[in-house]
């Protein structure tokens, strides 16, 4: 929009002072609209952003003075055997994650969207239901189902006869990873769900009478013309969830803290703790990471897209 | 062909069985437990409560902090809500309907924050909140997420604003209004549905917010209901009550329990907006 249309064209004086203080009070507004959250934004957004580079730069306890110490930081992080442990469990996560996310809700959309069933809408108000818990609730609660002694998950095994004492899912080394897969499972479908069952209710029904009519299956009409015409969406979604269990770390926080002895850590958790944690705190050292992990992010997000890119292609 | 199909559709209703018996029974477990006695408890996981033990959420509010935290809760996300949709409400205004230099410049580096994964400023942050002594307040807190750009929220808030005809500005202008009052008289009542669901998204995140809270509020009597939870189940690995934690489990979820009953179609279009939009 130019400035304010001039209601009456009574040429001289008036009319430029009019302008004038129209323009002044559209300033200010400007000024005073967007200042707060800009400056807010710029401060404490932006700031510690740049500020992270300089403080990977840092020996500092957070107290004493800080030390310059150059790239001694990453010289460290490159042979901590702990930060590699914890990267390797971040791609143990993305490795699961995510697809299974990815297919419990395309499969739970498909039914809702093509089989129009009754109580269709008390399902999708159902599965959506824990998108909206915390993540402190969600976790919790699956801590409870996994409890050794009173855990939901024993007392169901126990039920159907298979007897595995007070095993505690989430304390034992061999275990404790994989049980923390479900929970995000569990906290994730719903979002994706309600996603890929708008993208489908898109999707012209006339392709699919067309498809009917030339006589093609049930099966041909799901992998030639719902799932081609989502890959766009399949694809942002799964980005999405790559980059979210790379960088996520509270649900583990939680969880497990990274126990027992580090077996479920990841490396946001692990910056956290450097930084954050009961032990001793560096906060250089936790910059680093955060830096490598701006990084990994990068180059992360432009290896899914080249991927995925290349698969849609294809149709 | 008839058959088969009764078959299929038996499997594909016995997955969506599945998953709802996943959600709801892990819900409606803690909730019976949360009214037992933790002797009736011990005694077996599946026996439905003799009697309803109220005093449990009682016993929650009271010893596990839940009722301070929860006015801590009302204070911070009321307030961070409050001024935070505001914010957003206005800037979407300013930087979607205004022409004025620099505009350009602003969203790109508010388009910025997308690429930003925020997890290496965390150290940063926190030791400028101690500077400004904003630590271990929730008034700090409150300041620290209402103050600020999210591009997602302006991106949804924007577009709606956009879809309102450019007339009502200018017959608000002929009208010898300022764009104060063509802002809070025509636009920001005409905006209500979208303010509404950027709202409802921004209560979801702060009144579920862990991170913030937990990073920066050091007493007891400052947590928030998150927090206040976190640090319950962690006292519950030496202390065996486990009703009562039930029971505070149950006090948090009630409130989003409520909002999603009567929010829950807001909530789900909003989330798709998102997604188009994301």
């Amino acid at each position: 929009m130019e400035d304010m249309p001039i209601p009456v064209n009574n040429a001289g004086q008036p009319r430029r002072s009019w302008q004038q203080k129209a323009k002044f009070q559209k300033r200010l507004f400007i000024l005073l609209a967007t200042t707060p959250a800009f400056g807010g934004y710029i401060l404490f957004t932006l700031y510690p952003n740049l500020l992270s580079v300089y403080y990977s730069l840092l020996n500092w306890n957070g107290i004493k003075e800080p030390v310059f110490v150059g790239l001694e930081n990453f010289k460290n992080m490159f042979q901590d055997k702990y930060v590699w442990r914890a990267l390797w469990h971040n791609v143990l996560y993305m490795a699961t994650i995510p697809p299974l996310v990815i297919f419990i809700s395309l499969i739970l959309a498909y039914v809702l969207g093509n089989k129009g069933y009754r109580l269709t809408s008390i399902y999708k108000v159902l599965f959506f239901f824990p998108n909206v818990l915390s993540t402190v609730a969600i976790s919790l609660l699956w801590a409870f189902v996994y409890d050794g002694t009173f855990g939901l998950l024993n007392a169901g095994l126990r039920m159907i006869g298979i007897d595995v004492g007070n095993f505690y899912w989430l304390g034992e080394r061999e275990t404790a990873l994989w049980a923390t897969i479900p929970p995000a499972v569990w906290g994730g479908v719903g979002f994706y769900f309600v996603i890929f069952l708008n993208a489908m209710s898109t999707i012209p029904k006339s392709l699919y009478e067309s498809a009917i009519l030339e006589g093609a299956s049930h099966t041909t009409r799901l992998f030639r013309i719902t799932l081609p015409l989502m890959m766009p969406i399949i694809r942002v979604s799964a980005i999405f969830l790559m980059l979210g269990v790379f960088k996520g770390f509270e649900n583990i926080l939680i969880l497990t803290n990274g126990g027992p002895s580090g077996s479920t850590d990841v490396i946001g958790l692990y910056m956290f703790n450097a930084a954050f944690g009961t032990g001793i705190h560096n906060y250089g050292y936790a910059s680093a990471i955060g830096m490598m992990l701006f990084v990994l992010l990068v180059v992360v997000k432009l290896i899914i897209d080249r991927f995925t890119a290349n698969q849609d292609a294809e149709y | 062909m008839r058959e088969k199909r009764t078959i299929s559709d038996a499997w594909w209703n016995i997955i969506l069985l599945i998953w709802s018996v996943s959600i709801l029974f892990p819900l409606i477990w803690v909730f019976y437990e949360s009214l037992k006695t933790n002797q009736e408890f011990f005694q077996g996981v599946w026996e439905l409560p003799k009697k309803l033990s109220w005093i449990n959420y009682k016993d929650a509010w009271d010893e596990y902090g839940i009722g301070i935290s929860m006015i801590n809760t009302i204070y911070y996300v009321g307030v961070s809500l409050a001024i935070g949709t505001f914010l957003t409400a206005i800037n979407a205004y300013v930087l979607t309907r205004l022409k004025f230099r620099g505009r350009k410049l602003m969203w790109a580096v508010i388009m910025l924050s997308l690429f930003l994964p925020g997890i290496n400023a965390l150290v940063p942050q926190y030791v400028l909140m101690r500077d400004m002594n904003l630590t271990n307040s929730l008034t700090g807190l409150i300041i620290l997420d209402s103050f600020s750009e999210s591009a997602f929220f302006l991106m949804m808030l924007g577009g709606f604003m956009q879809s309102l005809p450019k007339e009502l500005e200018e017959s608000g202008a002929i009208d010898g209004a300022s764009i104060f009052q063509i802002f809070f008289r025509i636009i920001l009542p005409l905006s209500t549905a979208g303010i509404v669901t950027v709202a409802i998204f921004k209560f979801l995140g702060l009144y579920n917010n862990f991170l913030g809270p937990f990073i920066y509020l050091g007493d007891p009597d400052k947590y928030t209901i998150g927090v206040a939870m976190y640090q319950a189940s962690q006292i519950m690995q030496y202390k065996s009550d486990w009703v009562t934690l039930f029971a505070g489990l149950m006090i948090t979820m009630i409130p989003l329990v409520f909002m999603y009953i009567f929010l829950q179609r807001r909530i789900m279009e909003g989330a798709t907006l998102g997604a188009v939009k994301g």
